[in-house]
Formats: C-alpha cells, structure tokens, sequence
C-alpha cells in the first residue's frame, strides 16, 4: 500500500506534501505537471502528506473512491513514464470536469 | 458527484525504467547509547555537517538493505545552536524493518539521512508558559525545544508532563533535571501509567497517563488559558486525549500544537 493524490490536487498543486515528507517520495515537474505524484514503492505510509494537504486529495490506495481509483496507477506510472502520467491526468481530468 | 470512469488504457500504460531516487549514504553513526532496554539515544554525523533545522523537525534516518533503504522518520533532540550531529531518540520494535537493524550496525556504519522536515517548531517570540507532553520517544522534539528555550535570556515558564508504561522508559531525566537546574524554570512531571506493573516496582512518583494528570498539573501550576502555548507529542491516543483537556480546559485550538507519532505497517506499536 501506499499514498495516492488524487483529483483535487489538479492545478492546485499546493505542494504542502512535498513539503513535510519525511523520505522526498512526492514530486513534480513543475510547469509540465498539473499535479504531483507519490512514489509508492518509496512511501512509507507515515500519513504526514495527508494530514498536510489542504485540498483532501491525498489518501491511502485502499481508500481511494472509485471515481479516484485510477490515480494510483498514475501516481505509479508517472515515475516510469511521466508523459504517460500527464495524459493520463488530463484525461481523467476530462471525465470528471 | 461522483463519476464512474473508464479504465484507463492510454498508450498500453506507462513504458520506461523507473526513475530511481538518489539515496545514497550520507552521514556517519557516531554513537548508540542504551538509555532503557528498548530505548537508544542514536547519534548520526551528516557528512558536510549539519542543514539548517529547529527544533521539533523530523529527519528521515535510513540504512541501506540489499539495494533499497529503510527508511523512518524520527525527531530530532540536538540543539540548532550548539550541535554537530543530529541526536534520535529510538525504540527497538522487535518486529520493525529498521531499528533491529539500528541496533546491530557498528558505531562508525553510513547511514541514510534526509532533510530536516516539519511545522511542529517553536512559536516565535511567545513568552506564555510552554507545556510540553510527551508519551515514550515523544520526547525527543521536546528536548531540542527546551534546549532552545534555556538560551534564552529570559525563558518562559514550562511544563513537562512525560508520560510512559514503565519507569525505565522515563529516560533523560537528568538531562531534564539539569536544564532546570541551569536557569530554565521548568517543571518535569514524570508519571506512569501502569503503576502496578510489577516491572514499576519501587515508583513513587506520578502516576497515571499523562493526559489524565494534564488537568490536575496546570491547576497546581496556576496556568490561565490565555498564559498556555501547548505542545503535543507521541501516541495519537494521547495526542487526541490532550487535546480534548486542554480544549474542555478553555484552551484555544490554534494553542495547542502536535505531532503524532506513527507506526509502520505490520509493526508493533
């Protein structure tokens, strides 16, 4: 398991995360990302990024509704293929908007 | 509203190697002190010296297992102003993926460390009376703030409620006692909360968890609620139960300060 970020960080990207992560799992490429993006196989899980989001888009993969459900393959997928992840966001993005 | 979504299947899924993060060792163990049979002081060199922090942060601290690092925040106890290294208070979890191994690597091991992290700091220029609870390692952010507090030219009044379920895990009271005995006016309530525990054999001091002696304390110390800045840390359990006294007390929220301390997955608490 792991943390995920979710729909509301799309073009907040507030990076408050970014900011109390203990081990720097959590990143973006600014001004190509809309969102950012949790390395699930470097999160330990210790729950700061979600206490600190003002947005409520970051919970466990476990927890994620259904609507969300596709942003953990994404946040996973961004570190392999940040392209990939991009359209993937903007995609999703366009089926919630 | 909620909206169903397709599964997505953009260009077969993501193609490419992993990016991995750079973690490589950078700091040095330079020593680990047994303060009780589960509890360690572990001090850890970064090599270049030390980032700028304050007190109350957290820093990853690491060792490498194979080709990954374990990796568990801790709080550190050092003093900004007065340290070359950063000092952790750790419990041995018996099960845990790190601190076994923290406790069987040789003095003189690299080490992973990260950044310093964390809001859970001082409040700048307050002059109120500080009140620090603690349960188990939860004291170490309140060590470094202490420290901090008695450089001060005029140091507030604190209070150290430190709570644990045996005595022996009430460590660094004599460092506590000598900060007080240094000019910084502080009270250290010690307490603990399962007295008949026959390992607490002996103990005549306080006893209870330290959120239910909080009320009791600050009645004896006279503190009004607009005299308190209220710092909180270690099990979420007390964290949660503080802070229900302290707001019942009259306390505002934005007084009360915490930091809730976690435990892995599949790891004992």
């Amino acid at each position: 398991m792991a943390y995920v970020i979710a729909a509301p960080c799309i073009d907040h990207l507030d990076q408050s995360c970014v900011t109390v992560c203990p081990v720097d799992c959590i990143s973006h490429d600014p001004g190509a990302d809309r969102k950012a993006y949790i390395d699930p196989d470097a999160c330990i899980e210790c729950g700061a990024c979600e206490s600190a989001c003002p947005q409520g888009a970051i919970m466990l993969d476990s927890r994620l509704p259904g609507a969300w459900a596709a942003f953990a393959e994404i946040d996973r997928g961004w570190w392999i293929d940040p392209e990939w992840a991009r359209a993937a966001v903007d995609a999703v993005d366009a089926q919630v908007a | 509203m909620v909206v169903e979504l397709a599964p997505l299947s953009i260009a077969g899924g993501p193609r490419g190697v992993r990016r991995v993060p750079d973690l490589a060792d950078n700091a040095v163990l330079v020593a680990r002190e047994l303060l009780s049979p589960t509890v360690a002081r572990i001090v850890v060199r970064p090599d270049g010296g030390l980032a700028p922090f304050e007190a109350g942060q957290y820093l990853a601290l690491g060792v490498r297992v194979n080709d990954r690092v374990v990796q568990r925040p801790y709080s550190t106890a050092s003093d900004a102003a007065n340290a070359d290294a950063h000092e952790f208070l750790v419990r041995r979890v018996p099960d845990g993926a790190l601190t076994p191994r923290l406790w069987g690597l040789p003095v003189g091991s690299r080490v992973r460390l990260g950044p310093p992290k964390g809001a859970f700091t001082l409040v700048a220029g307050d002059s109120r009376t500080h009140l620090f609870v603690a349960t188990g390692t939860g004291l170490a952010p309140f060590l470094a703030m202490l420290r901090t507090l008695a450089r001060r030219p005029h140091p507030p009044r604190a209070i150290l409620v430190h709570g644990a379920a045996r005595t022996e895990d009430l460590v660094c009271g004599d460092e506590i006692a000598a900060l007080a005995a240094g000019g910084l006016p502080l009270t250290y309530v010690p307490t603990v909360s399962r007295p008949d525990d026959p390992v607490n054999r002996g103990w005549n001091g306080r006893t209870g968890r330290a959120e239910t002696v909080l009320a009791s304390v600050l009645r004896s110390a006279d503190v009004p609620p607009d005299d308190l800045s209220a710092y909180l840390c270690g099990n979420p359990g007390m964290v949660a139960a503080a802070e229900t006294v302290l707001l019942a007390r009259g306390d505002p929220l934005g007084d009360i300060h915490a930091e809730r301390y976690w435990t892995a997955p599949g790891e004992t608490r």
